[in-house]
């Protein structure tokens, strides 16, 4: 079977496993050494951030920027 | 297949089109999307986005069996990636996989990752493709992966080592900037982050070695949820840390001005005089640094577009509207002597700047401090900068530096011995100039300064 079109993004699909390999190692790690950080008291404080976390709150009532309107 | 008047931008997506219907924001949606449609409305999935504004909300208008429509926010004026600061661009990005990783936790996913998937509104940024999620299948990778390096991730990690310059490339690459481009562009020593190795490098290789693969022999890819979702903290937690290395160069230009404090405040009263009688709803300042004037007026418009040529004054914006929590604030980046153009298919794929500046059609406008850049540096004649501002608003509020203003002396003898060339840089010839376009309402000097502020209306 001959494709005439192929996929570009064909590389950029079986590559995820690697880069999702890579990714649990770093995120695995940098738990472990803020784990340790905290342990010995040598977290850093939280940084005045504009930028939230990564989590979407499913509840209006957890939902600071709605109710703030 | 459009039966209707699809907007110049959508044509991409099969699952529906957007249109302008008597200047209200619709979307067809077509019944290959119908389940898709179906299950992110009754799932809740929406409304949860809605509420945290970061898909521009809609309502279901019709529905029948060959076609739904939906009615959407409009926004009132749309931003382009190529027009973002660093810290808008890191925002979109961030919402983007933030989006990513919430579509997964509820068996959905994005099937693209199109920076123009994004805008600004209200202060924030916020998603506009309704019809970009899909169903997750369990164990595929995610199809919008390398969308996302070509579009965010490498732009931005660009921008990190070689300044902010580098997010107007989009501009040329509007499918994303090419993998092996961003490779080639990095130093050697982002090979040794295994971040930037495993995202950027690896991934050029691998894509360069089967683009080559057309027979088509390679075997389908699966990945985990959980490995994606650790792509995509991982991504996260990069982007968020990221920062631009260089100095403004107008950063803290309110510290390095002529002005004396004094007239500082006389400028910005004369100018909130003004703006109470026009009582403006919308306003665009060009040249407006980081805000700082706009926010000094007491009656404030509902929506003000602030931009400015420098990167790091956006940003320095931006920056401020988001703590402040603004909403009325709109900063991006603008580059008066060549205006973003219309790009893509048909050239109007994306719109050009003058043409949604023209349709936003601002109550008023601000110059402030631009004209003597505009003729000195830019050598733009009199005659032609009022034509270009007379085109979009009907009030002008303009700043005129004379002769012996410091600046203008400085950009005058940069001139050397072109700068007898310039004589025509007068406050007779800006007013008769001006005066074929605008009719001037109003002139008032600033005191302990060397500059004149007049409030003009186009004829």
């Amino acid at each position: 079977m001959t494709f005439l079109y192929f996929d570009p993004g064909l590389g950029a699909m079986i590559i995820q496993t690697i880069i999702a390999a890579v990714a649990g190692i770093i995120l695995f790690s940098k738990n472990l050494m803020h784990k340790i950080k905290v342990f010995f008291g040598m977290a850093k404080p939280i940084e005045d951030d504009v930028f939230d976390d990564i989590e979407i709150k499913d509840s209006d009532v957890e939902n600071n920027n709605s109710s703030e309107r | 297949m459009n039966a209707k008047n699809a907007h110049s931008s959508s044509f991409r997506d099969p699952s529906g089109y957007v249109f302008i219907d008597n200047g209200d924001i619709k979307r067809t949606i077509l019944p290959i999307y119908f389940k898709q449609y179906r299950a992110l409305n009754d799932s809740g999935f929406y409304n949860t986005l809605f509420q945290n504004e970061l898909l521009i909300p809609h309502k279901e208008l019709s529905s029948s069996d060959e076609e739904i429509i939906i009615k959407a926010e409009k926004i009132p004026f749309i931003t382009y990636p190529y027009e973002w600061s660093f810290n808008m661009y890191k925002e979109a990005a961030l919402l983007t996989l933030k989006l990513q990783k919430f579509s997964l936790e509820n068996g959905f996913s994005l099937k693209d990752a199109s920076a123009f998937n994004i805008t600004f509104y209200n202060g924030k940024a916020i998603f506009i493709d309704t019809l970009s999620f899909d169903f997750y299948k369990e164990n595929t990778p995610w199809r919008a992966y390398k969308q996302f390096i070509t579009h965010f991730f490498g732009p931005l990690v660009l921008a990190h080592y070689h300044g902010a310059q580098q997010l107007k490339l989009i501009s040329n690459f509007i499918d994303g900037i090419p993998v092996k481009m961003i490779s080639s562009m990095l130093p050697f020593k982002t090979k040794l982050s295994p971040t930037l190795y495993s995202n950027i490098h690896l991934l050029a290789k691998l894509e360069d070695k089967h683009n080559e693969d057309y027979e088509g022999e390679s075997k389908e890819a699966s990945l985990s949820k959980q490995g994606q979702l650790n792509i995509i903290k991982s991504l996260y937690d990069y982007i968020k840390k990221l920062d631009l290395k260089e100095q403004s160069e107008w950063g803290n230009y309110y510290n390095k001005t002529n002005y004396t404090d004094d007239a500082f405040i006389k400028k910005s009263d004369i100018i909130n005089t003004w703006v109470n009688t026009i009582q403006p709803k919308s306003l665009i300042d060009v040249g407006g640094n980081d805000g700082t004037f706009v926010r000094k007026l007491n009656n404030q418009a509902k929506i003000a577009l602030v931009c400015d040529i420098d990167n790091n004054a956006v940003d320095f914006n931006h920056k401020t509207m988001k703590l402040n929590k603004e909403q009325f604030m709109l900063p991006f980046v603008l580059d008066v002597l060549n205006p973003s153009a219309g790009i893509g298919l048909n050239n109007k794929e994306r719109d050009s700047f003058l043409n949604r500046v023209k349709d936003f059609a601002p109550d008023v406008t601000f110059a402030l401090a631009v004209i003597h850049h505009m003729s000195l540096s830019g050598n733009v004649p009199f005659s032609q900068s009022a034509k270009f501002f007379s085109s979009f608003s009907k009030y002008l509020i303009i700043e005129f530096p004379k002769r012996n203003d410091s600046w203008v002396q400085r950009l005058l003898n940069n001139k050397a011995d072109f700068k007898s060339h310039f004589d025509f840089y007068s406050q007779m010839n800006f007013e008769v100039a001006y005066s074929k376009y605008f009719n001037i309402e109003s002139k008032e000097l600033i005191e302990s300064s060397e500059r004149v502020l007049y409030l003009l209306k186009a004829l």
